[in-house]
């Protein structure tokens, strides 16, 4: 640099050798900037292939029950022997909340309990993963039709006892995992899971096991009630959970006897997948 | 250097470097979006926002970061330096539709307000794996938002050099709180090593650049000066001076820069009065010693800038005996004309 050179930004140009080294420096930048650009888009996990079919509404006709969380259970075909298979679509509500809120306000809109009822619910699905979930909107009418049926004796639960399982997972709100979110669980997502899961939400325990395969399990107490403020401080964190196990239906029902059942495995996981952390002892059921 | 206050002074170098600006972060933007949806089909709109401009927002605070010690280990930086506030309130902007549409995503639409949700969900500050991560981002976006709206000389001047200057330098905090908010948040999540090592690289670069200028500041600022005749120090020959430049010296911790200026020696304190730019790495135009850094002027013999402006900095006394230029550390006020000392040939 010559002693006449001196650069000053509220000069109109550039002395030469300015110029002349920072149009180096932009070239290095450009080629820096898209190079970790490059790495970051192309190294982040894949998304999941999880469905929430927003702005669309579909009718799902079934049997409503209120346990052990809010479903239609919905029969969809009859083998040659006339048993029929189902699928228990839970449901969820607007934003973060679950839906007995919107529940409570329709049984008073009716004067009637939904509960065992045949009811034709419009709402938003979610699916991922076998498993199907049902967003309803009190701003969407979401009730079409309630009538009581003639029995209930095909729709009836079919419960299995599964004894006492020790499980390592995540505990996550199911409509963001399920359709809302991607991610939607893991540690980005945690506060988000928290909110859900305090407006009500179930909490479903995600559990992966060594050969990749998921298994979905609903959470509740001993005496199968919510145990949704128990479980704030372990959502979204690599816990494991010591529970009764009852399969209900298409699911399995986690009855954990309180948040001494439920510890943290977890730890930083800055060179490590916590995916792995994330274990079923049991033989997945799905 | 203006007499008064413009939301921009636009001039042809700073239109070029807002150009380059919103090049880079268009270019960057446009990247990322299109790989992540090529090659990534079930990305979502609100993740592809908030992954984007939080990946661009953290680079560019890495360059903000970075520009000030590679000024001053290499002057031919000082371009990217002039304008760097518009990097910063670029930068903001992009933190701000990250924080913005994750308060939304993760927060909004709740049983309870937003920002309450945001810093109550997760209280697990006892657990680093589990640590509230969020809340530290949100408390980096608050200081960035102050720097923000205080980047204009307006307020520089109005708040005073050294709180703006102190209001500032808490981004680093910031710096330290994104790079946890990164490392206890999305690393938890993502397995693939290379964002922890792309964020280690992007620590240990600053770091390492950081002690390297201030390495070579200490060079200079501890050099003893033992000859010491009535309060005057010897510090250097007259020759080892350049016309229109000076030389910097640090007695009894205060840098004070000799001038060189029409055949005479001038010496003045070494801080600008603007954002305590080095005036002895800058030079003589016009008659008026002009800082490296944004080019504030003041005049040799009594530190004044020009009129219309005010700023004032403190002057010395200098003599020459044998071509032997000695200096007298003791300040006069800011101000204060002294003769100088004149160079015979």
């Amino acid at each position: 640099m010559s002693n006449d050179e001196f650069y000053i930004g509220w000069q109109e140009r550039a002395p030469g050798s300015f110029a002349r080294y920072t149009r180096y420096v932009i070239i290095v930048a450009a080629v820096f900037f898209a190079v970790i650009g490059i790495l970051l888009a192309l190294q982040q996990k894949k998304f999941s292939t999880a469905n929430f079919e927003f702005g669309q509404l579909t009718e799902v006709k079934g049997i409503y029950r209120q346990f052990p969380v809010p479903s239609v259970k919905v029969m969809t075909q009859q083998d040659a022997f006339g048993h029929a298979s189902y699928i228990t679509i839970p449901l969820v509500g607007y934003g973060k909340f679950g839906a007995e809120g919107t529940i409570a306000e329709l049984e008073k809109e009716k004067n009637t309990s939904l509960d065992k009822k045949q009811v034709v619910f419009k709402g938003t699905l979610l699916y991922s993963d076998g498993k199907t979930l049902l967003q309803i909107d009190k701003n969407d009418n979401p009730l079409v039709s309630v009538t009581t049926p003639n029995s209930l004796v095909n729709t009836a639960p079919e419960t299995k006892e599964l004894g006492t399982i020790h499980l390592t997972g995540e505990v996550l709100d199911p409509k963001c995992y399920f359709g809302v979110m991607k991610p939607g669980h893991g540690k980005p997502h945690k506060d988000c899971a928290v909110r859900c899961i305090a407006g009500g939400m179930s909490p479903v325990f995600y559990v992966r096991n060594e050969k990749g395969e998921t298994n979905y399990y609903l959470i509740l107490d001993a005496q199968g009630k919510k145990m949704n403020d128990e479980l704030k401080d372990y959502i979204a964190d690599p816990v494991s959970i010591e529970a009764r196990a009852v399969q209900y239906d298409d699911w399995i029902i986690l009855y954990v006897d309180g948040k001494n059942k439920i510890k943290r495995t977890g730890g930083l996981s800055w060179f490590k997948s916590n995916i792995n952390d994330i274990s079923c002892s049991a033989s997945c059921t799905k | 250097m203006s007499a008064s206050y413009a939301a921009v002074g636009w001039n042809r170098q700073k239109k070029i470097y807002d150009w380059l600006i919103a090049g880079f972060c268009t270019s960057y933007l446009v990247l990322f979006i299109s790989l992540s949806l090529v090659f990534n089909e079930q990305v979502t709109f609100e993740t592809l926002l908030i992954r984007s401009t939080s990946t661009l927002a953290v680079l560019l605070l890495h360059v903000i970061l970075a520009i000030g010690p590679l000024c001053r280990l290499n002057k031919k930086f000082l371009p990217l330096l002039y304008n760097r506030r518009h990097l910063g309130v670029t930068m903001f902007t992009l933190s701000l539709v990250h924080g913005s549409f994750g308060i939304f995503q993760f927060h909004a639409l709740g049983n309870i307000n937003p920002i309450l949700s945001l810093l109550t969900s997760n209280t697990n500050f006892n657990s680093l794996s589990a640590f509230p991560f969020q809340a530290l981002g949100f408390l980096a976006l608050v200081i960035f938002f102050l720097m923000a709206i205080t980047s204009h000389d307006f307020w520089l001047h109005h708040l005073s050099p050294k709180v703006w200057k102190t209001l500032h330098m808490f981004v680093y905090l910031a710096y330290f709180l994104v790079v946890m908010h990164v490392m206890l948040g999305v690393i938890q999540y993502e397995s693939n090593p290379v964002f922890v090592i792309i964020i280690f690289a992007g620590a240990t670069t600053l770091v390492t650049l950081h002690l390297l200028s201030g390495i070579k500041e200490r060079k200079t600022d501890n050099r003893q000066f033992a000859l010491q005749q009535q309060g005057f120090v010897y510090v250097c020959g007259v020759k080892d001076i350049e016309n229109s430049r000076a030389k910097i010296f640090c007695i009894d911790k205060e840098r004070i820069a000799v001038y060189r200026h029409e055949n005479k020696l001038f010496a003045v304190h070494n801080v600008c009065k603007h954002q305590g730019g080095p005036l002895g790495e800058g030079k003589i135009l016009d008659g008026c010693i002009t800082c490296p850094w944004h080019g504030y002027q003041y005049l040799p013999q009594n530190g004044q800038s020009p009129p219309p402006f005010r700023e004032k900095v403190s002057t010395y006394d200098v003599k020459i005996v044998d071509n032997k230029v000695w200096l007298n550390p003791a300040a006069s006020a800011e101000g204060t004309e002294r003769p100088g000392a004149e160079i015979k040939d």
